[in-house]
């Protein structure tokens, strides 16, 4: 490492590498700094069980691939990243045996929700053709920019009378609950539990007001999950390999404890074994709000009442996951493919969620620190992705909704409950596909909501949104408002990973957007604004 | 789908790493092809046991860096490769708690000198001569390491031996006596010679291998004690390697296992895999070891009937084969023989459940033999000197069971190890360290052999890809046909551990097979004046 | 009355936007090019199935500048929107048979751009857009939508 660089970037996710790489690419001289020992952040690939069995430990799911700019400018696939789009991305099963799937073919996801109720089919065939219509709208108004207000977007909604226009759209969403959403235009409980579902996984909580703002670009999206050939974390070596071709350097391992402020500038950083790097252009900051202004700034350098807002006013998704991942020598056989076969073949399955009423139940004892009855979702990417294990064998991921700091002893009490909830869920899992007996488990490791926090600090409270997903805290409200625009009250520090807008997931976009405002800053040539 | 460079390199290895950096740097298209969904091959730190400890899998000690040329010709120091070298370097610890025997850094040779002393003054003496001697030959050493290796004969070798430790009672006749001889002649204190004979496996040769005497005077005793601690983890030496190999141009492409190398017309033209054909136009190098090179991906029908019994005739294992113990803890082990020594709580390598020489060359020639020996390892907790490795306020604890070969035992047998054998160290350790009781640790796990061999095709486990015995070494490497990285496949080299001069992290295999390349196609050669190699 | 898709009729609409716009308060000064690329889709007769007719139009002041034909992309030249969509689509706009924000909507028309800024500026869009869909008399030299399914069509239903 020499002692400066034009840019500084802390955290190796896949914001600092696109918003590295880009820099890079710009002529800037760049280094991304990272705690770990491997870079990737959430695009988390490792061997937990067994050598050769590839488990994703945390983002597992990549909706954005063939949409983000970043994936094209960057060369994503030149660097050898391939993608599998399943074709059947989901089901949900249903504890009298009946299912639901969701297709890349439009015609029979319709088909199978048809099978439930025919209005409902013809329903969601409008609504994702509409979606799908303006989904590219949306992408680059609502993702791949710098965020309005909401009250920009509802007036700009509002001149071009597009609840006029369309029969899904409307001002009055943002007050919404997905569930009113979802009560509004479907019938059928076990249809509009799905679909709440997935907005759950998206971490669009069904029953928290305004989000139904963000349903019809999930629906427009509902057969676009796709999976990383290999495990997630290639995609963070590519995103490497670009920085690192055009003359960046990620360096691991390197713990920042301080961003150094001179005249109310950030100027450098200092690290744990006490070496100083100074950047003459900039610090980005792609960790989490409470690091940046609570460890790694001085009180003097901020505004008298940020680092009280931070403590206060920050807010986080008030519910995790419980994960487990197993190495399997057998395939999930749901008893109920004798309903729908193609159950067998879903990528993601929804176990046990038939109405909106049960989720709304967990999440309320999720939210009080209890952990429900698991109805884990579970995927098992060997199905369309063989590599991940070795020949005849499987990985499988269960991920259970679940609260960080479990009532009545905190998020300590993981420790010797994880195993116990993890058998659990397990079981949960067996009910569905009772073929799942110990002998097709070679081994299994749970992944508590602790473990999330331990192993990544930036999701604090095992908030692997970096941020809650609400209302609220959207659009240029996301962290806070003096920091929605990416700017922050220290000149030339920036904050640019999922704390900000839009939010966590792999979307490439609050980096992609950062670059926008630094470039105007900065006053450097934005290649990437092709039109 | 065809894809088409001028050179391929397989396997990702620190080897195959350096090859291909070189290789780019050189003008050649160049892609690296990595079975696995990680580079780097042995130099592997993970997470195997609990989240934010680390252990090093594999590679641990680094002897080489400061001579290796790719860290001076890439700067993989301002790639992020940083290093701490603990002042302790190894030791041996007693459950009677009698005094350690430690060896420190070669800038502290007189604490090495105190610590001997306590039980022999002229072994102190005689330690810390030959360290002296064996250092001031460090620049032909190097150079030796660095260079396609010639035949020297017999006499050659004696006269270096004689000139740079005749007077200390060394003879030519050394270079026929096997690591044990050696050190028995020179070394009286039991507590050493048990010391040095685990020593000399984990950094050289077979203990009792006739004909690896020199071996042990030039290259253990050179290297022992010369440890640096890769800040973070062993792998972010790979990461570095992969950093500058990406700076250069080298394409990486992981989870792509090679199938077959495609052969026309005597020459390797490419190879086969699941996303199809890659072809070569001028180098294919291999970084897979000697037996899966020549008869699984060449085939035998392309070899002569020499080369397949010489392919067939390499041997692995028993000595670089071992097991990994990795243990998640509150505190560091307080060893009962702190009390005479406190270094011996900050050891970068701790022997531990070895009361002699006795026992330890029963423990190293059971594993030989195919046994489980008894509880007993090298140990280190590199948290002591890195936090990154452990969460705050914990540690990480890792080690190294000498244990029998894969093939030695069932998969139900080595499941068994698996589950038992940790907590029977466990047992052996608290003797000798108080403080190492169920209550101190976490959680623990522990790697096996067999899973080394899936985990990274190391076969039998053997982390050098091939037994160091004197018929293996050297210009025998793999064996004397093969010995200068060359093959008899046009265009088809050989860059991994199964290539002088071995395992260990040098990439110096890598290193000399881009020197036997460039001769071969008239490409820069590396190799730097003011250096020597 | 102006012929659709005429250096005419393109005057005509860029002085009724004009006109609309001259009536609005706090237009935004920036520069903006715009690219709008008409397809030909094998149902409109106005472009040539697999034919492209592309037009730079320049706002300045809020205004709209001057509007030209164009062959392609100018590589020296830096858009700040492209609207592209069908013939058809833009037939029908003209027509008045298609709204110019359903289309956009519907993805009949694609929009890539500073999206934010088009949004910050929805009232004078909404202006240029009134405009172009109603502002001019337009005759149909051709034939006019809705148009009758191609033979292709017809043999296909």
């Amino acid at each position: 490492m020499r002692d400066a660089y034009d840019a500084i970037i802390i955290g190796a996710g896949h914001n600092g590498l696109t918003l590295g790489a880009y820099l890079a690419r710009s002529g800037l001289e760049v280094l991304v700094l990272e705690r770990r020992h491997e870079e990737g952040g959430g695009l988390c690939t490792e061997e937990l069980t067994q050598p050769g069995f590839l488990h994703n430990v945390h983002a597992n799911y990549h909706t954005f691939v063939d949409l983000a700019p970043p994936v094209h400018d960057l060369d994503v696939r030149g660097h050898g990243v391939e993608y599998v789009r399943p074709d059947v991305q989901m089901a949900s099963i249903y504890d009298d045996g009946t299912a639901l799937t969701i297709h890349t073919d439009l015609d029979k996801t319709c088909g199978s929700i048809a099978r439930f109720s025919e209005q409902d089919a013809e329903t969601f065939r409008r609504l994702y053709t509409e979606a799908h219509g303006y989904v590219d709208l949306l992408l680059g108004t609502l993702m791949y920019q710098p965020p309005m207000s909401v009250k920009e977007l509802t007036k700009a909604l509002s001149t071009f009378d597009v609840e006029g226009r369309s029969e899904f759209l409307s001002v009055k969403l943002r007050r919404e609950t997905i569930n009113q959403f979802l009560d509004q235009h479907f019938t059928h409980p076990k249809v509009k539990a799905h679909l709440a579902f997935h907005g759950a996984v998206c971490a669009y909580t069904n029953d928290v007001p305004g989000l139904a703002i963000g349903f019809p670009l999930l629906v427009g999206k509902i057969d676009n999950w796709h999976l990383c050939v290999g495990g997630s974390h290639r995609l963070a070596h590519a995103l490497w390999r670009d920085l690192a071709q055009h003359g960046g350097v990620m360096v691991s391992d390197a713990d920042v404890r301080v961003i150094v402020v001179e005249d109310g500038r950030a100027v450098g950083v200092r690290l744990a074994d006490g070496a100083e790097i100074a950047a003459r252009r900039l610090v980005a900051s792609t960790v989490s709000v409470e690091q940046t202004f609570l460890e790694f700034l001085e009180p003097a350098a901020l505004p008298a009442e940020l680092p009280e807002r931070v403590r206060k006013d920050v807010k986080h998704k008030d519910w995790s996951l419980f994960s487990v991942h197993l190495a399997m020598s057998a395939l999930p056989r749901y008893e109920a493919a004798a309903f729908d076969p193609d159950v067998d073949r879903a990528w993601v399955v929804n176990l046990g969620y038939g109405s909106l009423q049960e989720l709304n139940a967990d999440f309320d004892a999720v939210r009080a620190g209890r952990l429900p009855e698991p109805k884990p979702n579970a995927a098992v990417n060997s199905l369309y992705d063989p590599t991940d294990a070795p020949a005849g064998c499987f990985t499988g991921l269960l991920r259970q909704f679940a609260p960080f700091s479990i009532a009545q002893g905190g998020e300590g009490e993981w420790e010797s409950l994880g195993r116990w909830y993890g058998y659990r869920c397990i079981e949960a899992w067996r009910r569905y596909a009772p073929n799942l007996t110990d002998d097709s488990i070679i081994d299994w490791v749970p992944y508590t909501p602790q473990e999330i926090t331990q192993k990544l600090p930036n999701m604090v409270r095992g908030d692997w949104m970096m941020g809650e997903v609400s209302l609220a805290n959207m659009l240029d409200q996301r962290p806070l408002p003096e920091l929605g625009q990416y700017r922050t009250p220290v000149d030339a520090l920036y904050m640019a990973g999922s704390t900000q807008h839009p939010h966590g997931f792999i979307t490439f976009a609050p980096a992609y957007n950062a670059l926008q405002v630094i470039a105007d800053d900065l006053g450097i040539d934005a290649w990437w604004r092709q039109v | 789908m065809t894809r088409t460079y001028e050179a391929i390199v397989i396997g990702s290895g620190h080897n195959g790493l350096c090859l291909a950096a070189y290789l780019q740097r050189a003008g050649l298209s160049t892609v690296v092809l990595e079975r696995r969904h990680e580079e780097g091959g042995g130099t592997n730190t993970e997470e195997p046991v609990l989240p934010g400890f680390r252990h090093n899998m594999h590679a641990q000690f680094m002897e080489f860096f400061d001579i290796m040329p790719m860290i001076e010709d890439f700067g993989l120091e301002d790639l992020g490769l940083r290093t701490v070298m603990p002042e302790a370097q190894a030791g041996i610890t007693f459950a009677d708690g009698r005094p350690p025997v430690i060896l420190h850094r070669p800038d502290l040779l007189d604490r090495t000198h105190e610590s001997i002393a306590r039980y022999s003054r002229a072994d102190a003496d005689r330690y810390v001569e030959l360290k002296y001697r064996a250092a001031s030959l460090e620049q032909m050493l190097a150079a030796n390491l660095y260079t396609i290796p010639q035949p020297a004969s017999l006499d050659e070798q004696g006269e270096m031996i004689t000139s740079g430790f005749g007077d200390m009672g060394v003879g030519p006749q050394f270079l026929m006596k096997s690591p044990k001889n050696v050190i028995d002649e020179l070394f009286e204190t039991p507590e050493l010679r048990a010391l040095l004979y685990r020593a000399c496996v984990e950094w050289g040769y077979p203990i009792d291998g006739q004909g690896t005497g020199a071996g042990f005077l030039l290259f253990v005793m050179w290297t022992l004690g010369n440890w640096k601690l890769v800040l973070g983890g062993t792998h972010g030496l790979a990461k570095a390697m992969t950093q500058a190999c990406y700076r250069e141009g080298v394409d990486l492409v992981e989870n792509v296992m090679v199938d077959q190398v495609i052969v026309e017309d005597g020459r390797a033209v490419g190879v086969r895999t699941r996303l199809g054909e890659f072809r070569a136009t001028k180098v294919v190098a291999s970084n897979a070891d000697l037996r899966q090179t020549l008869l699984d991906l060449v085939g035998g029908e392309h070899l002569s009937a020499l080369w397949v019994q010489r392919a067939r005739a390499y041997r692995y294992g028993p000595s670089h084969v071992l097991g990994t113990p990795c243990f998640c803890l509150y505190e560091p082990p307080h060893y009962k023989s702190a009390r005479w020594d406190p270094a011996i709580d900050r050891c970068f390598y701790t022997m531990v459940g070895f009361d002699g020489p006795d026992d330890t060359i029963r423990y190293i020639r059971d594993a030989y033999s195919g046994q489980v020996p008894k509880p007993a390892a090298g140990t280190w907790v590199n948290s002591l000197w890195d936090a990154s490795q452990a969460p705050p306020g914990r540690h990480a604890a890792t080690g190294w069971y000498f244990l029998p070969c894969a093939s030695e035992l069932t998969a139900q047998e080595w499941a068994e190890v698996r589950t038992t054998f940790n907590e029977q160290f466990l047992d052996v350790w608290h003797e000798s360290a108080p403080n190492m009781n169920r209550d101190n640790v976490i959680a623990h796990k522990l790697y096996t052999p067999d899973q080394m061999e899936r985990k990274n095709l190391m076969r039998e486990g053997d982390f050098s890809n091939g037994e160091f015995s004197a018929d293996q070494i050297g210009p025998n490497r793999p064996f004397p046909e093969a010995s200068n990285y060359r093959t008899e496949i046009d265009a088809l080299y050989l860059c991994g551990p199964s290539s002088y001069p071995g395992g260990g992290v040098h990439a110096a295999c890598g290193y000399n097979a881009y020197k036997a390349i460039a001769e071969d196609l008239g490409l820069p050669s590396p190799a730097l004046a003011e250096r020597g190699y | 009355m102006a012929d659709i898709y005429t250096p005419e009729w393109y005057s005509e609409v860029r002085d009724a936007m004009n006109a609309r716009i001259a009536t609005m308060k706090e237009l935004p000064t920036d520069e903006i090019l715009i690219k709008v690329e008409i397809v030909g889709d094998g149902v409109s007769p106005y472009v040539a199935a697999a034919a492209e007719r592309h037009f730079l139009v320049k706002i300045e002041d809020g205004r709209c500048a001057w509007y030209r034909e164009v062959e392609g992309d100018d590589p020296a030249l830096t858009l700040n929107y492209r609207f592209r969509g069908s013939t058809t689509t833009f037939d029908e706009i003209a027509v008045g048979l298609e709204d110019p924000i359903n289309a956009a909507l519907q993805g009949g028309i694609k929009v890539r751009g500073d999206m934010r800024f088009l949004m910050r500026q929805a009232e004078q869009v909404q202006v240029l857009l009134e405009a172009y869909a109603t502002g001019v008399q337009t005759s149909w030299p051709k034939g006019r939508p809705p148009y009758a399914p191609s033979e292709q069509e017809q043999v296909r239903a």
